[in-house]
């Protein structure tokens, strides 16, 4: 944590709410309700919002503890150490650490996410947000070791765990590699 | 269960964080830029997750393991691996399929594919959290470095099986 006590906060960054992107997931949610409406009946439709609502409202503090910290963060963060760590040039060690990060955080995506937009917005480079989103994908140590491994067959299980173990690090390389300009 | 463990984890690192701010002034800018994000993410998570629903609804999961469990050869590989993305809700859904695919006769490393292929796109996490939260972009540069990663596990599992 940097010493901020003096200085003023940053100015928050605004965003459009409604935007091309927003309108398609709009679109497709839409088409879908009127698929299941012509399948099921409208009242299906009802139920399946009543039932997504209520998840949304058990996830509630869940999303709103994971908002304040992918917001927070960057304002908590030394910009110059973190990009140190796992910035543009931080290297395969920087790859590495991102990628043990993913592995190792025990949560969800309303935990993850949250984290690797607050680690973007404090100086982590693409490659490295590719390697701990990709970290948190294949290698979840809660996920593999709770879940996986209570459903499907334990070789398959440390099989598909052992061939992933190289693959955020090599993403991360290759997002870096990649020409690609992104703002983050 | 696992739901109110990971609140009580994420509501203590939120309140371990919220204790770093100084003073008002950074608590005020840290609840602007919580509620902006706010704005952007939940209209689009609520849209998500409603979609997510309604598809669930159009393609039930014994719909989606008859189709994977029948499947074989490349075909079948490359079937399992794009029903990765399609499989609505949390690993509790897709591990369940592969498990039940694996007792109808699946091969192995068709279900290796689909476990990655929903690890890495599920399109779930990716419309409700990841799109909203880290912008298109990334999402574009991570699938497009992302995309033959299932289909290189399922070749190298093959070497096993």
């Amino acid at each position: 944590m940097r010493n901020i006590t003096a200085d003023p906060p940053p100015a928050p960054r605004r965003r459009k709410v409604i935007d091309k992107g927003f309108l398609v997931l709009l679109a497709f949610t839409v088409l879908g309700g009127i698929g299941v409406a012509l399948k099921s009946g409208i009242g299906r439709v009802g139920e399946i919002a009543v039932e997504t609502l209520g998840f949304i409202v058990v996830l509630g503090p869940k999303i709103a503890a994971g908002v304040f910290i992918a917001a927070t963060l960057p304002l908590l963060l030394p910009r110059d150490r973190v990009a140190t760590w796992i910035g543009r040039n931080s290297g395969l060690r920087g790859l590495t650490i991102a990628m043990l990060a993913g592995l190792l955080i025990p949560g969800g995506p309303s935990m993850t996410f949250p984290l690797a937009a607050g680690f973007a917005a404090a100086g982590a480079d693409l490659g490295a947000i590719i390697a701990f989103v990709s970290g948190w994908s294949l290698l979840s140590l809660n996920r593999t070791l709770i879940w996986e491994f209570s459903f499907l067959p334990h070789d398959m299980v440390a099989l598909r765990w052992i061939l992933s173990l190289p693959v955020p690090v090599l993403l991360g390389l290759a997002v870096r590699a990649l020409p690609l300009k992104v703002r983050t | 269960m696992n739901i109110l463990i990971g609140t009580v984890l994420i509501g203590g690192a939120a309140i371990w964080m919220f204790l770093q701010l100084p003073n008002a002034e950074w608590r005020r800018a840290s609840m602007v830029a919580s509620v902006q994000m706010l704005k952007f993410m939940l209209p689009r998570m609520v849209t998500a997750l409603l979609g997510a629903g309604f598809f669930a609804e159009l393609l039930p999961e014994d719909r989606v393991q008859v189709m994977f469990g029948e499947a074989a050869g490349f075909s079948g590989l490359l079937l399992a691996a794009a029903m990765g993305p399609l499989t609505p809700g949390g690993a509790f859904v897709s591990l369940a399929i592969a498990a039940a695919a694996l007792k109808t006769g699946a091969a192995p490393v068709a279900a290796l594919a689909y476990v990655t292929s929903w690890s890495l796109f599920s399109l779930t996490k990716i419309l409700a959290y990841e799109a909203p939260l880290m912008g298109r972009q990334e999402v574009i540069a991570r699938i497009a470095v992302s995309w033959p990663v299932p289909l290189m596990i399922a070749a190298a599992g093959m070497l096993y099986y």
